[in-house]
């Protein structure tokens, strides 16, 4: 079963080092779950100061400045993994490095025909 | 540039919708998607299950943490994602309101960090 794990901290949660360490520790997580044949996909989001919200509301376009919520803590990425099952999902989350300062939502994917399995 | 967007809506008004209803939006939904691949624009997308489902990890100290739902509690749910390759904000924001649930929901969008930067995490 798939899994999107959303990676929320708070943006100036981390020094300098301690970021480096982290991309390190994370780069080596995704080439581990790829080996394992566990990775679908990662990648890290620009700060939610450039995030934006769409709504259609009776036809016309609402977009405002902003995430979709205010949070103490930040998404700031995710990764999607093919995981057996919830506890194995958590024992995934729990190496991802930032997951002793942040949080980890664990969220199972719903599989649906006709949606496009190649970019 | 790839762009993340991310649906919102509220679980219970797409569950009241009626079997017609939920027909035409899945539907309208799913040939989006094809669109969206046809011209190149779409890398991926995926339905999640229910808020309900989730569980959300911490590590304090060196112990795990897991508490079950949502990293935070809303009025609408992250019900599913969609990456996609635009030109600029205005083209994701473009693609992200022909989105049929932003007619019901919110759809944030996120543009993605090519690979984590050296110097500091946000520019």
């Amino acid at each position: 079963m798939k899994y999107q794990l959303l990676v929320y901290l708070s943006e100036n949660a981390l020094s300098d080092s301690e970021r480096e360490a982290c991309y390190l520790v994370s780069a080596q997580l995704t080439r581990h779950l790829h080996k394992e044949g566990k990775y679908l996909d990662a990648s890290p989001l620009q700060s939610v100061a450039l995030a934006t919200s769409v709504r259609v509301r009776s036809g016309k376009r609402v977009v405002t400045d902003g995430p979709f919520a205010e949070t103490h803590e930040q998404l700031g990425g995710y990764y999607l993994v093919e995981a057996d099952d919830l506890d194995e999902a958590i024992g995934i989350a729990e190496k991802i490095p930032v997951v002793s300062v942040g949080t980890i939502e664990i969220r199972p994917v719903l599989e649906i025909p006709g949606l496009p399995k190649e970019p | 540039m790839k762009y993340l967007c991310l649906a919102y809506e509220e679980e219970n008004v797409l569950n009241s919708l009626s079997r017609n209803e939920w027909d035409a939006l899945r539907h309208e939904t799913l040939s989006y998607v094809e669109e969206l691949k046809t011209r190149g624009q779409l890398v991926s997308a995926e339905p999640l299950q229910s808020a309900r489902t989730a569980a959300t990890v911490r590590v304090r100290s060196g112990k795990l943490a897991v508490t079950d739902g949502p990293f935070a509690e809303t009025k609408e749910q992250l019900g599913g994602f969609f990456l996609i390759n635009a030109r600029d904000l205005n083209d994701a924001i473009q693609v992200a309101s022909k989105w049929p649930s932003a007619r019901i929901g919110a759809i944030e969008v996120r543009p993605l960090e090519e690979g984590l930067p050296e110097e500091r995490r946000y520019r």
